[in-house]
């Protein structure tokens, strides 16, 4: 999926596989993109144009939900931006705390990140089920939608 | 996305914080030293932990808090560098130092066997992920200079 001549990084799959995010480091610039596998087709990321270097791109089942680090000012900042609903959702952390890394589960129910406390990196899972709508495996039954 | 738009959407969310599971923060915690490279899938978590001047890949079960038999993985002389589990726990994709080289293997612990995979054209594989339905992986590598992804399709 890379092109001649560009830097392609940390590439993460939906949970089926049908969409790629990586970040293409060009210019100076550290980028997350995504991108339809089948097609190459890029996608639209409507909030990710500026706050790079962008890094540890995640993606759920469907390729709802992209989850990463973005820089702001001298500080390192999880979000999660919903591609259904165009809303971009900061993951803060107490002060002190910088994330390196992230991981969504494909369900988005959880997210776990990396975060260097006091010089030392440790693994934080958090919940997200009462923050967001899943994004499941195609044909799992979810909650709700009225009656039978 | 202006630094702007997303500070304020920083301050809107302050009192809508994802909860941190403090139980499996605290277990994850007293792994090891430190650890890094998580990989959640399903109910798997897995990551590269730093205990008693070794460093290997532990893999947790989110659902039971146990940590799961990685047998013939963790071996004294390799260094893992990377790490990525499928949504059924059944293979590991796994990126390591062993006798001077660096390698890319799938790791199935219900087998205990770990499988080498070649790259091809050569390259150095840095970074790696796997989709949750196992079938597919992506493989950050080290290539003429460059930084490329190459995508592999799993049997």
């Amino acid at each position: 999926m890379s092109q001649a001549g560009e830097n392609r990084l940390d590439p993460a799959l939906s949970g089926d596989g049908r969409f790629l995010a990586s970040l293409l480091d060009q210019d100076g610039k550290t980028t997350v993109v995504l991108q339809e596998r089948q097609s190459g087709r890029l996608l639209p990321l409507a909030h990710l144009q500026g706050n790079q270097p962008h890094g540890s791109p995640s993606l759920s089942w469907n390729g709802r939900y992209l989850a990463l680090t973005v820089q702001q000012g001298d500080r390192r900042l999880a979000v999660l931006e919903d591609r259904a609903t165009g809303e971009l959702h900061p993951m803060p952390l107490p002060g002190g705390v910088e994330v390196q890394r992230v991981s969504l589960s494909p369900e988005a129910t959880r997210l776990a990140m990396e975060v260097n406390q006091g010089g030392q990196n440790r693994v934080l899972v958090f919940d997200l089920s009462q923050r967001f709508e899943p994004d499941p495996p195609p044909g799992q039954a979810v909650r709700g939608g009225g009656l039978p | 996305m202006s630094v702007l738009a997303l500070s304020l959407g920083l301050g809107g969310c302050l009192a809508n914080q994802p909860q941190p599971l403090a139980g499996l923060n605290r277990q994850l915690q007293s792994l090891g030293d430190s650890n890094k490279s998580p990989s959640l899938n399903g109910r798997w978590l897995a990551l590269i932990t730093s205990r008693s001047n070794r460093t290997v890949i532990d893999l947790v079960d989110l659902e039971t808090g146990r940590l799961m038999p990685l047998p013939g993985l963790n071996r004294p002389d390799a260094l893992p560098l990377a790490v990525s589990v499928d949504g059924s726990g059944t293979r590991l994709a796994v990126i390591r130092q062993l006798e001077g080289r660096t390698e890319l293997l799938i790791h199935r612990p219900d087998q205990a066997r770990s499988e080498p995979l070649t790259i091809a054209p050569a390259g150095v594989p840095q970074q790696v992920a796997l989709s949750a339905d196992g079938r597919t992986l992506a493989v950050q590598v080290s290539r003429l200079g460059r930084w490329q992804i190459d995508l592999i399709s799993l049997p």
